[in-house]
């Protein structure tokens, strides 16, 4: 199936979505588009069950973890950090710091070159980094943090929104903490008039919490300079996007950093940039030379690698008697810390349902808590607790099924850029989870379990536990994009290494990209292996998030492995002594066809010698006249106990539709995850502030709840069988950030159909759902 | 103090206050044990010490005098992956591996005691072992299925 290379210009300007923005760029056109695998193409390793290529190695405990690397002569850094939300520093000592036996530097603003942006005097939240130390132990280094003094001023401060958009700037070079200088609105039709025209509305106020990444794998760096050249280890998601950070923030040229991440800890949109820890780490090598890691402690972690900010929601449904939506209103305050931008509550309201007029308001504000930054599917996640919340709360108006509904307002087009979808199968993801939890028979499941409760606790106590069913869909950009790269080499024992510049978070994408590679050069999937995480050995790829890695690299993995294939075939053809048109591949073989003769890679390769066969391919444009979205619904049913407010999950039904599905047991361990996150989001996750003193309260793994074991509903993930070949040759979409999005709203729904009272405050704690059976 | 740690002896001088964490990962090099709160929060640090499961981050190293542990170096050997280790690998236990050394060595516990365990007895044992990135389902059905392994081998 080997294409002719087709011309075509070079390089466009193209549209690419990245989290919910589009963004333009300049792209590489490919020098040929393979013939796209359609639903019905006939694949080997694309599809199949594959075990994870390092789970071996992750059961072994892996050491390629950034925090396992111990370079010759390491030293440990520890970060000192601000106890006040705002403050100016006036005097820092740092002598007994020094004077501790073991400790080799000590370095606060003063000493960080400027554009590294490292350490300020002006602190502008609690839990900022003013200085940090480096020693020969990590034990010593902490221990000589808690020795620096410093003299701090301190100045008014707000941590709300209502507080901040009252306030003086919360932080330097801004005007006001509008976050973008005011509100943003968008809104598409006239919403006013369509309420004041609206059969029926509803109104509701719904608030979702902040949430922390809390990935095991702290952030952590280790540096080394070898001359003028920076070695970095990172935890991260874009090797290459740190790259470019620490060259930029050190001026030093890009060729002179290389970045590796042989395999990371979990990053869920925290690890996306180089952060304090890279700086320290790179500074305090260059400064003693020698290799110096930088890992942060977990209260750090906690208090100061980003966060989901939490959200105000006031949203206003309007619609007519049979339950067509008219118009949806969203106003949202987010109070996102001192920094971060990413897609705001209101993306979702634009998106998942069709209606003609809808406005959002969204007044993020600036405040004196540490920056937010992405978190799975940042935005949608609190958006669609929110426009459900809604959604529940007209079906009840309407006396309509919350699942009837929804399928009535099922968005066919994209409609904020007016143009269809590559592929939306929603209708039958809602048709499909309804069967799988039993929505219809759901009244006598629900009489069958209070009556079995009944039974259990010996008649008296049974209708305390009251079960009940929820609804909910998601949709997102899945489509990812160009610029991307893949470079693949045989060697010439007949292996394939397939290089790419991307990094593999636990998601599974070594395994991916072997696959891809394997099926499109007709090899065994052990023949292949992907040589990822390095940006000294492969071309670039973009950062792991918005759910793009697969939808980038496959086409770029598949296109090289084309190419390889066809050089491959051109060599074994006068081996053979046939044409190359007469050949095929399969299983690690060349093969002429209709015959018994062939010959392996190895014995191909081995002929060649060092003459090494080489494939190259690049990720083309995505179609503009189409948007490329992953769909899907998710049910819930839950038990709550009206005596001690405790909700628990009993079941999870969820069905997607992603497109192709490469690796089926990947992609379910990525939708259980999401799943489970979008259950610590429900119900036990929240960074508790102190208002009156700007400080956080929660900042361990004990007193912020993420679930364990024990809080597991039996989970029933789904994919559609299918390809999107519209989308791309390959037929990918993405699938990590699609999979949370519905399940808080879900679970908040089946909670308010148990008890016959809504709570909209999350997360849903006993002591929130006692206090709505009371009425407070 | 003298220890062994997966069944050779181990001669070892440290200060008061060391971990058996700090004694594992920068003395031995040990690092499949891995660190992540450092404060007995996640179970990431999991290790046996004579076949009971602990946080190692907060056991002093010295209290493990005359005592033996178990780390996930120690779970199979070189080419004959113990049983839970083939199951997790099967069942896809593992997305990013960072928390899995202490889910395996809390499984390990789990099997010395009960060689046939439930789904509850499994959620029970290894509930103090946090994963973010959700892979608890699996890490119960691999459990599940290296205890059946395991049955299998002794009654074979």
């Amino acid at each position: 199936m080997a294409d002719a290379p087709k011309s075509t210009g070079r390089f466009i300007s193209t549209n690419v979505e990245v989290e919910g923005r589009t963004e333009t760029r300049i792209v590489e056109v490919p020098l040929f588009e393979p013939v796209p695998w359609g639903p019905d193409a006939q694949l080997t390793h694309v599809g199949a069950r594959a075990v994870r290529t390092d789970g071996a190695l992750k059961a072994g405990g892996h050491p390629g973890y950034t925090t396992d690397v111990r370079r010759p002569g390491q030293a440990y850094s520890a970060f000192v950090r601000a106890t006040v939300p705002r403050g100016r520093i006036t005097a820092i000592d740092v002598a007994a710091a020094r004077a501790l036996p073991g400790v080799l530097d000590v370095m606060v603003a003063a000493d960080a070159p400027a554009r590294a942006r490292l350490f300020n005097t002006e602190i502008t939240y609690t839990g900022q980094p003013i200085a940090a130390v480096c020693a020969i132990t990590q034990r010593v280094a902490d221990a000589a943090a808690k020795l620096v003094r410093a003299q701090v001023e301190s100045l008014p401060f707000a941590v709300t929104v209502e507080q901040a958009l009252d306030s003086v700037p919360v932080r330097p070079k801004i005007e006001n903490n509008f976050v973008g200088g005011k509100p943003l609105v968008l809104e598409r039709g006239d919403v006013a008039a369509a309420l004041a025209a609206a059969e029926v509305t509803v109104t509701r106020e719904v608030r979702t919490p902040c949430a922390l990444h809390s990935a095991m794998e702290p952030h952590c760096a280790v540096a080394e300079w070898e001359g003028d050249r920076l070695t970095i280890w990172e935890s991260t998601q874009g090797i290459y996007r740190v790259r470019d950070n620490v060259a930029k923030a050190l001026g030093i040229p890009l060729t002179n950093v290389r970045v590796i991440c042989e395999a990371m800890g979990g990053g869920f949109g925290a690890k996306n940039f180089a952060g304090a820890h890279t700086y320290v780490a790179a500074l305090f090598a260059k400064r003693l030379g020698r290799a110096v890691a930088c890992v942060v402690d977990r209260e750090g972690e906690q208090v100061d690698t980003g966060n989901r900010p939490s959200s105000w929601q006031r949203i206003t449904l309007g619609a007519t008697r049979d339950g067509r939506l008219t118009a949806i209103d969203l106003e949202a305050r987010i109070p996102i810390g001192v920094g971060g931008a990413e897609g705001g509550p209101g993306g979702i309201y634009h998106d998942l349902y069709a209606c003609p007029n809808v406005r959002t308001v969204e007044k993020s504000a600036f405040v004196n808590t540490a920056a937010m930054s992405a978190f799975r599917a940042p935005g949608h996640a609190e958006g669609s607790v929110g426009l459900e919340v809604a959604m529940n709360a007209l079906a009840h108006a309407l006396g309509i099924d919350p699942l009837e509904l929804r399928v009535r307002n099922i968005a066919t087009r994209d409609q904020k850029k007016n143009r269809p979808y590559t592929g939306n199968r929603l209708a039958e993801c809602y048709e499909e989870g309804a069967r799988r939890i039993g929505w219809s028979e759901r009244a006598a499941t629900k009489a069958a379990a209070i009556k079995a409760n009944a039974r259990n606790a010996a008649g008296s106590r049974g209708e305390h536990l009251k079960r009940g069913y929820g609804v909910a869909a998601q949709v997102w950009s899945t489509g990812g994009g160009p610029p991307c790269y893949c470079n693949i080499r045989f060697n010439n024992d007949g292996t394939a290494d397939v290089m790419a510049g991307s990094q593999d978070l636990g998601t599974g994408t070594r395994t991916i990209l072997a696959q891809v590679a394997a099926e499109a050069l007709g090899h065994t999937l052990d023949g292949v292996r992907a040589v990822i995480g390095d940006t000294a050995s492969a071309p670039y790829a973009g950062n792991s998030w918005g759910s793009m890695t697969v939808a980038s690299l496959a086409p770029a993995v598949r296109m090289a492995a084309e190419d390889a294939r066809r050089s491959l075939l051109e060599a074994a053809a006068g081996m053979l002594g046939v044409a190359p048109g007469d050949l095929e591949t399969r299983d690690g073989r060349v093969v002429v066809r209709d015959t018994d003769r062939s010959m392996s890679f190895a014995e191909v390769t081995a002929k060649l010698g060092n003459v090494m066969i080489q494939g190259q391919g690049s990720r083309g444009p995505n179609p503009q006249d189409a948007g490329i979205v992953t769909t899907g619904a998710q049910f819930a049913e839950v038990e709550v106990d009206t005596e001690t407010g405790v909700v628990r999950v009993v079941r999870i039904v969820a069905v997607h539709d992603a497109g192709r599905i490469v690796n089926p047991t990947l992609a379910e361990s990525q939708l259980e995850g999401g799943i489970i996150q979008g259950l610590g989001f429900a119900l036990f996750e929240e960074r508790r502030l102190d208002a009156r003193f700007g400080l956080p309260l929660n900042v361990g793994l004990h007193d912020y709840k993420i679930p364990t074991h024990a809080d597991m509903p039996v989970i029933d993930g789904h994919f559609l069988d299918g390809a999107d070949p519209k989308a791309n040759h390959v037929g990918v979409r993405g699938i990590a950030e699609p999979a949370i999005i519905p399940t808080a709203p879900a679970i908040v729904g089946a909670v308010a159909d148990a008890l016959g009272v809504e709570v909209n405050e999350l997360p849903l704690t006993p002591w929130r759902v006692l206090g709505a059976l009371r009425g407070d | 103090m003298n220890l062994s740690i997966n069944g050779r002896p181990v001669a070892a001088d440290v200060a008061g206050s060391t971990t058996l964490l700090e004694l594992l990962r920068d003395s031995l090099a040990l690092t499949g044990t891995k660190r992540a709160c450092d404060r007995g929060e996640c179970g990431a640090c999991t290790v046996l010490i004579d076949n009971r499961p602990i946080y190692s981050c907060l056991t002093l190293a010295n209290a493990c005098d005359g005592r033996s542990v178990r780390t996930i170096e120690g779970l199979g050997a070189p080419g004959a992956p113990h049983a839970l280790q083939s199951a997790f690998v099967a069942e896809d236990a593992a997305q990013c591996g960072f928390c899995t050394p202490g889910q395996l060595m809390a499984a390990a516990a789990l099997l010395v005691e009960n060689a046939d365990p439930s789904d509850a007895e499994v959620v029970a044992a290894m509930s103090g072992n946090l994963c973010r990135c959700g892979t608890y389902p699996k890490i119960v059905r691999a459990v599940r299925r290296a205890a059946a392994m395991l049955r299998e081998q002794g009654n074979g």
